[in-house]
């Protein structure tokens, strides 16, 4: 059985049907892309699966223990105080406690490594580059050891090189800790050398493919548009 | 100096309000809600002035409109209104208020002087006893919600799953602002709230870098010039007020220019 699935499963807002008869079923450990335009349902998508408040039809099932997620906006200005380590830390949201307990700092030192980040772990948050911040962001859904993993266009502000770096990391994450990842982007070719699956929603329906659909698509999207990736960012 | 009573009073409130604005503007800087707790003091002149009008002590005016404000403002805020818009709304009915009652209720200009700016020398025993009740309240309700606060004033983004008791954090976080504005206006007066609530906080996030670091420096920041504040006014007669907010100011700037030498 997998990780997520779903049976005749649509959203709505009101009247407006945003995704419906959506019949999907990814296996666990698997690192899958989340394709479509803008307006497609990828989002109301991830926020049915988070468990946040969408009206919804259908069933959606959802085995995984925890979900990380890694939002696509986040206002961290050049002041912003904080250090890379306790910004990892702030979702251990729960209590008074004003300091680490043994077993949080632990889970923070490792998600800090498994990140690159021990390095810069005392420094400012707000002087990071926009590499080290992703990685950040990363850091901070992976602290609570989490089984799945959601990331919302997290290489869109990044350039090309740190584009790689970021997925490569993923990709270690879903080899080696068998996390199941879901990764929102646009960038259809770049994503097509990392993930083993693709859901693509357009048209007000979802669409499930494998590694080797997913090299058709990209072939068949990309096809005469060598620049495809620098138009979609 | 301390051999007066009213010296006395006014040392241990400004200590007092103090503390409780260096926690609360921690907190209200990472959170972007400096606007609001100026705005909070405008309604707070409000609210006491209604007070007076009513014959109600001016605090408990004061508390009663800046939480009733914040309560409001926290369920206008949405995806659909701008914070700032809402609050601007709020705060200009509430000024509009202010001026009301105080016509209404014949009340002298000391008294509107001593809303708009403090009159901590005039603290009495009894007023310390319940400043103090006042900041007790504030500061235990605070730390007993701090890692849920923490990841709302300085992550909100990253609060996707929420259990009901964090999102009445929000409003238990306004309500707090509420009280401590109202506690720190009887220290600087309602127009310079942000004198002691903002801008130590927004002092200290130029020099440290936890949360609990940036609580203490501005604790550090707001006792510094509430002190020093306190004993120059005393030697020159002139406003507390004044001195506190010059202090604050050249401490900020200093922060900002230092930050930005090095940044």
């Amino acid at each position: 059985m997998g990780i997520i699935e779903t049976k005749d499963f649509g959203i709505r807002y009101g009247e407006k049907v945003i995704l419906s008869a959506a019949n999907i079923a990814i296996p666990k450990g698997r690192f899958f892309a989340i394709l479509g335009e803008n307006g497609a349902g990828k989002t109301s998508f991830v926020k049915a699966l988070i468990g946040q408040n969408v009206q919804t039809v259908g069933t959606l099932s959802r085995q995984a223990k925890r979900i990380g997620f890694v939002p696509q906006f986040r206002d961290i200005t050049r002041d912003y105080p904080l250090r890379i380590s306790e910004f990892v830390g702030l979702n251990y949201n729960q209590g008074w406690r004003l300091w680490w307990q043994a077993d949080e700092k632990q889970a923070i030192q490792a998600a800090l490594a498994r990140m690159d980040l021990l390095g810069i772990a005392n420094q400012r948050l707000g002087l990071a580059s926009g590499g080290q911040k992703q990685r950040a962001f990363v850091a901070q859904a992976l602290v609570q050891k989490p089984d799945l993993l959601i990331l919302d266009e997290s290489t869109a502000s990044l350039d090309h090189e740190h584009k790689v770096q970021l997925l490569q990391t993923v990709k270690q994450l879903q080899k080696e800790e068998d996390l199941t990842i879901l990764f929102i982007t646009h960038e259809l070719k770049l994503i097509s050398q990392f993930a083993d699956g693709y859901l693509l929603f357009e048209n007000g329906g979802v669409n499930q493919g494998d590694q080797i659909a997913l090299q058709s698509l990209t072939m068949q999207m990309t096809h005469g548009h060598e620049e495809d990736e620098v138009h979609d960012v | 100096m301390f051999s007066y009573d009213f010296m006395q009073n006014a040392f241990m409130a400004g200590t007092v309000v103090s503390i409780v604005a260096g926690i609360v503007g921690t907190f209200v800087v990472a959170r972007n809600y400096a606007f609001l707790t100026h705005s909070l003091s405008e309604i707070g002149f409000a609210g006491a002035a209604f007070g007076l009008f009513a014959g109600w002590p001016a605090l408990l005016g004061m508390m009663v409109a800046t939480s009733g404000a914040s309560l409001a403002i926290g369920a206008l805020e949405s995806g659909y209104t701008k914070r700032d818009n809402v609050t601007s709304a709020i705060s200009a009915l509430a000024i509009g208020l202010g001026i009301l009652f105080l016509a209404l209720g014949h009340t002298s200009t000391t008294a509107a002087t001593g809303i708009l700016f403090g009159s901590v020398l005039g603290i009495s025993h009894q007023d310390l006893w319940l400043l103090l009740a006042l900041a007790i309240l504030v500061i235990v309700v605070l730390l007993s919600n701090f890692r849920a606060l923490r990841q709302l004033a300085f992550d909100e983004a990253g609060m996707f799953l929420q259990t009901r008791r964090q999102k009445a954090v929000r409003y238990i976080f306004l309500v707090m602002i509420a009280l401590s504005v109202s506690i720190s206006s009887q220290l600087v007066g309602s127009l310079l709230i942000f004198v002691l609530v903002t801008l130590p906080a927004a002092s200290a996030k130029y020099y440290v870098t936890t949360t609990v670091k940036l609580m203490g420096l501005a604790i550090a920041f707001a006792l510094f010039g509430t002190w020093v504040g306190l004993t120059i006014a005393y030697l020159t007669n002139l406003p507390t007020s004044f001195f506190i907010a010059m202090i604050e100011v050249v401490i900020y700037l200093f922060s900002v220019w230092q930050f930005k030498k090095s940044a």
